[in-house]
């Protein structure tokens, strides 16, 4: 039952990955995204890691990917105005990513898979208790100091938004 | 790691300074926040000051090594900030949010040399990018910074992305964040290592190779070098590379010893084209603000001749090659960005035309900055390549590398004489440029540490 | 089919119950909301289908279903469909955790009222609320109008804004409950008053402990209801009909009736959060001399009853208020409520630090 719905979860990951890239409407290629997201909550619950799941809607699917809808909807983006992409960078990009992907294949083929000891295997690694403790304990540091990341970010976006003096508004 | 705290603090000071209306207060005390950061740092010398497990749980390491790159760093931000002067002045300038960001930028640097674990490695070059981005915007008017900040924010957040695929897949082999843990792991399983391991390798390193502008990840490098306001592209050419450099030794030392065989080559063919691709492009730019970012790229080319080399005296050659590199820069950037000033934002060649008429000061400090740059004797930089040199020749089989290394410092010596040319040879009007005290403070300590490293290196080398 | 066991079949009949009691409150909403407002304005209001136009909302849906249908010419036909049922989706996924009722027993048996025990039920409503906006932007874009993009964006903008101190007053109320689960945050509220121990049980609710945050979230609650005085999206006067311009029949109809069905869920979070969920004042008298089940019973008539004296509430503020001005909301939002949801859960902090060291 739950391997099923792991293949289905991973199966529906795939497309819906997959058709963010080739989707030729970038609106559909948000809404693909979106789906995505929701799959890999998917995955988070079959993880039995609730928290994550729900963290993940609200943040990613909930708030960065409206941002992302809002902002393409007001740049009217068609079909048309996609760039033209020369050949050969083309080529470039075909050969690379191949090489790539032979590289993946390569590796993930002669991978040994690291199964988890099933007697200490903790099953409530993912909620929120175990997760708070490993954040705000071991974690710490790193946490603290992501808040000067976000800081940053917010002071640079507030700077780079503000409206200058004399600036017009040109929308 | 006092520093950090201590950074992040005045940085929020420094946000609130921005309440005042009068912006003279600003610059000294953003200097003040850095020199006590500093004197903390170094504070931290014979008695490394720890916080208790409970906070630090093997997050980062403060040892002598990190102080004299975390020293480096303040140091390099202490000798830019004077050279804001012109910047701040604009009527809309935003002089707190500018310090506020450099500081906080700091932070991000500091955590790059002292980290334990890749989740540090990871915000810490987050914080510095995302710092970056903004700052290289920062001049919102010009289109040509708008256009660097989203050149560098899109290569940038695809680089980060190689980077946290990688420190994921890194994981994924050897179930553990902490780069000791990674060492345990590869000197636990010689032999039979995962294979996600290697990919996780060269992710996480095209991702600190970006970071560094290593060619072939350079391409962003001029445009954003070029674009950016000439304040901060000093702060990113010397800042970001030096802790990306601290970071990428960091990571191959403590991490990848073992892996010497697997990871050397790659770094050595990146270290050629980067040398070949930065000192040959930059001797047919027009402009020098551009030459300089194809300098950035070729000096981080020599850099990573002493990464490949690893012996026990690369780190020590990283170090000093870095602090000479350093300050030479800035010292070119100052006068880049006074000359510029005077010649209507001028930043090519020929605005250095006639300079030492009038200002004999400011083409005194270029020459000797373009001699260290060039690898003159006397100079920091001299030794600096010097030290690098002999660290890949006491390794030994990196005679090509090192062939091609010198020969292209001859090519170096060409376009850095350039400016020399046009400065004392060329006719040119250029009226006095005014200095302020601390500007002139700024340059006679870049003076006096580029002629210490060049004459007196026993009193830098020994340090660590 | 060993998933088929007797759990099973009690949740599924529970959640069926729930929704039909959600549709069923959502459809007499909308009368009461033509009745309330000729109250308000003092006219008599629908009243001629059926006695005191009881079957007004039949007749309407009615009129819904038969409806010319029509789409644009241009727009995305598949999404055009997909918002309107979008917005009804997430409408109606927020009840699934709420706890309707205290534990029913029959012999042996003992069943939690509460379609589905989750322990991060406050975040999965909060997360069903922010994707609640797809629904209108979807729908939105693909009608190709310009005044339905405008009231798209401006849900959009509105519903990220607003969440924001949505989220704050939330994370206050956690930091006091120490839950994440909405079930235990209902049945922490049981107790007599602050504790106080000759007062009646079902009285020791979260708005004594927390005024402030339940005032931010109510006005979030609006705000994401789209409700007077935020519901700028639908601005008749500015965007003609805001986001639902292009849209006719029943998926006019399923656009106007997921705004029920969210008012109704928000009146159930407020109640559960907020003013003792099923808790009444006195249950566990009613418990001890009536039996268990009774009082299960009688919470989850009072559980309803808050959830439409919050309908009424909001019905009430929509005749009385005029709509806010576009910068208005979004300087309310984000210079008054955020600041102020900070502030809360900074103070919620020192309360409980402090609580912590003296009294315990």
């Amino acid at each position: 039952m739950v391997q099923n719905l792991f293949y289905f979860l991973t199966f529906l990951t795939l497309l819906s990955a997959l058709m963010v890239i080739f989707s030729k409407n970038p609106i559909h290629s948000v809404l693909y995204l979106i789906l995505t997201f929701f799959t890999i909550s998917g995955h988070y619950i079959l993880l039995n890691a609730q928290f994550l799941a729900a963290v993940n809607i609200i943040v990613y699917a909930g708030a960065i990917m409206v941002l992302f809808l809002f902002v393409i909807m007001f740049l009217d983006l068609k079909k048309e105005s996609e760039q033209h992409i020369p050949a050969l960078a083309k080529v470039a990009g075909v050969i690379a990513g191949g090489m790539l992907l032979v590289i993946f294949v390569a590796a993930f083929k002669s991978m040994q898979t690291i199964t988890p000891d099933e007697a200490s295997f903790n099953s409530q690694i993912g909620l929120v208790t175990t997760l708070g403790k490993v954040l705000f304990k071991q974690y710490l540091l790193p946490f603290e100091l992501a808040s000067v990341l976000f800081l940053s970010a917010m002071v640079g976006a507030v700077m780079l938004g503000k409206k200058e003096e004399g600036e017009r508004n040109t929308f | 790691m006092l520093s950090i705290i201590l950074l992040s603090v005045s940085g929020i000071a420094s946000l609130f300074l921005g309440f005042n209306k009068s912006r003279s207060l600003l610059m000294p005390a953003t200097l003040l926040f850095l020199l006590v950061a500093l004197a903390v740092n170094l504070w931290d010398w014979n008695v490394p000051f720890t916080l208790s497990s409970a906070y630090n749980n093997g997050m980062m390491t403060v040892d002598k090594t990190t102080i004299v790159f975390s020293a480096i760093l303040l140091v390099s931000a202490l000798l830019v900030i004077p050279f804001s002067q012109n910047y701040i002045d604009r009527p809309q300038a935003q002089p707190a949010e500018y310090y506020a960001i450099l500081l906080f930028a700091l932070v991000g640097g500091i955590m790059m040399t002292a980290y334990d674990n890749l989740i540090m490695l990871f915000v810490g070059v987050e914080i510095l990018s995302i710092s970056m981005y903004v700052l290289a915007g920062s001049d919102k008017r010009n289109l040509r910074s708008t256009e660097a900040a989203l050149k560098y924010f899109l290569m940038g957040a695809f680089a980060t992305g190689f980077l946290l695929f990688g420190v994921a897949l890194l994981y994924g082999a050897t179930m553990s964040f902490s780069i000791k843990g990674i060492a345990d792991y590869t000197n636990a399983n010689v032999g039979n290592l995962s294979p996600l391991l290697y990919v996780g390798i060269v992710m996480v390193l095209i991702g600190v190779l970006f970071k560094v502008s290593a060619a072939p990840f350079h391409f962003w490098t001029p445009d954003v070098y070029e674009g950016s306001p000439s304040l901060f592209t000093a702060f990113m050419s010397t800042v970001v590379k030096t802790a990306g450099f601290a970071a990428l030794y960091r990571l191959l030392a403590v991490s990848f010893t073992g892996l010497y065989d697997y990871w050397a080559m790659s770094i050595a063919v990146v270290a050629l084209l980067t040398l070949v691709v930065g000192n040959i492009t930059a001797s047919h730019q027009h402009s020098f603000k551009r030459m300089m970012a194809y300098s950035g790229i070729s000096h981080a080319g020599y850099l990573l001749i002493a990464v490949t080399a690893f012996q026990n005296t690369s780190q020590d050659a990283i170090l000093f090659y870095s602090l000479a590199y350093s300050v030479a820069t800035i010292a070119a950037f100052g006068v880049l960005i006074l000359v510029a000033d005077k010649q209507q934002g001028s930043e090519d060649f020929s605005a250095f035309n006639g300079l030492a008429k009038n200002n004999p000061f400011l083409a005194f400090v270029m020459t000797l900055a373009m001699c260290s740059l060039a690898g003159i004797p006397l100079t920091g930089g001299f030794f600096g390549k010097f030290l690098i040199f002999s660290s890949a020749f006491a390794k030994g089989g990196l005679n090509w590398l090192l062939i091609g290394a010198i020969l292209m410092s001859a090519v170096g010596i060409y376009y850095y004489f350039k400016v020399v040319i046009a400065m004392y040879i060329r006719e040119g009007k250029t009226e006095k440029i005014a200095l302020t005290g601390l500007q002139q403070a700024a340059f006679v300590l870049s003076i006096l540490l580029t002629l210490l490293l060049g004459v007196v290196p026993n009193l830098f080398a020994d340090l660590v | 089919m060993e998933f088929i066991t007797f759990e099973f079949l009690v949740k599924t009949a529970i959640i069926l119950l729930v929704f039909v009691i959600t549709l069923g409150i959502a459809a007499y909403s909308t009368l009461a909301e033509r009745k309330i407002s000729a109250f308000l304005q003092d006219r008599i209001g629908p009243n001629r289908a059926g006695p005191f136009g009881l079957l007004q909302p039949l007749a309407d849906a009615g009129k819904m279903f038969f409806k010319e249908e029509f789409i644009p010419e241009t727009s995305s036909k598949f999404l055009f469909i997909l918002g309107p049922s979008l917005a009804m989706l997430t409408a109606m996924m927020a009840s699934a955790v709420i706890p309707f009722g205290d534990t029913l027993q029959f012999g042996d048996t003992v069943i939690n009222i509460q379609p589905v025990e989750a322990n991060i039920g406050i975040l999965y409503i909060f997360g069903v609320v922010s994707l609640g906006v797809y629904g209108v932007m979807i729908g939105g874009w693909a009608s190709n109008n310009k005044f339905s993009l405008l009231g798209a964006i401006r849900a959009a903008s509105q519903n990220i804004s607003y969440e924001l101190a949505m989220g704050f007053s939330i994370i206050a109320i956690l930091m006091m409950t120490g839950s994440l689960s909405l079930g235990d945050i209902a049945s922490q509220q049981k107790g007599s008053f602050f504790g106080i121990s000759w007062l009646p049980s079902g009285t020791n609710w979260n708005i004594f402990y927390q005024p402030l945050g339940f005032i931010l979230f109510c006005t979030c609650s609006f705000a994401e209801c789209n409700r007077t005085p935020f519901d700028l999206p639908e601005c008749e006067s500015e965007l003609v009909g805001g986001y639902h311009t292009e849209y006719s029949s029943m998926k006019l109809g399923l656009y106007l009736f997921s705004e029920y069905v969210n008012m109704f869920v928000a009146g159930l979070v407020m109640s559960t959060l907020y003013f003792g969920g099923y808790n009444y004042p006195g249950v566990d008298f009613v418990a001890a001399n009536f039996g268990q089940n009774i009082a299960t019973f009688l919470g989850i008539g009072v559980l309803l009853g808050k959830a439409l004296a919050f309908i009424f509430f909001f019905m009430w503020i929509r005749w009385t208020l005029p709509r806010f001005r576009y910068d208005q909301l979004m300087n309310l939002g984000w210079k008054s409520m955020i600041p102020l949801a900070i502030l809360n859960v900074v103070f919620t902090g020192g309360f409980i630090m402090l609580k912590e060291m003296f009294f315990s």
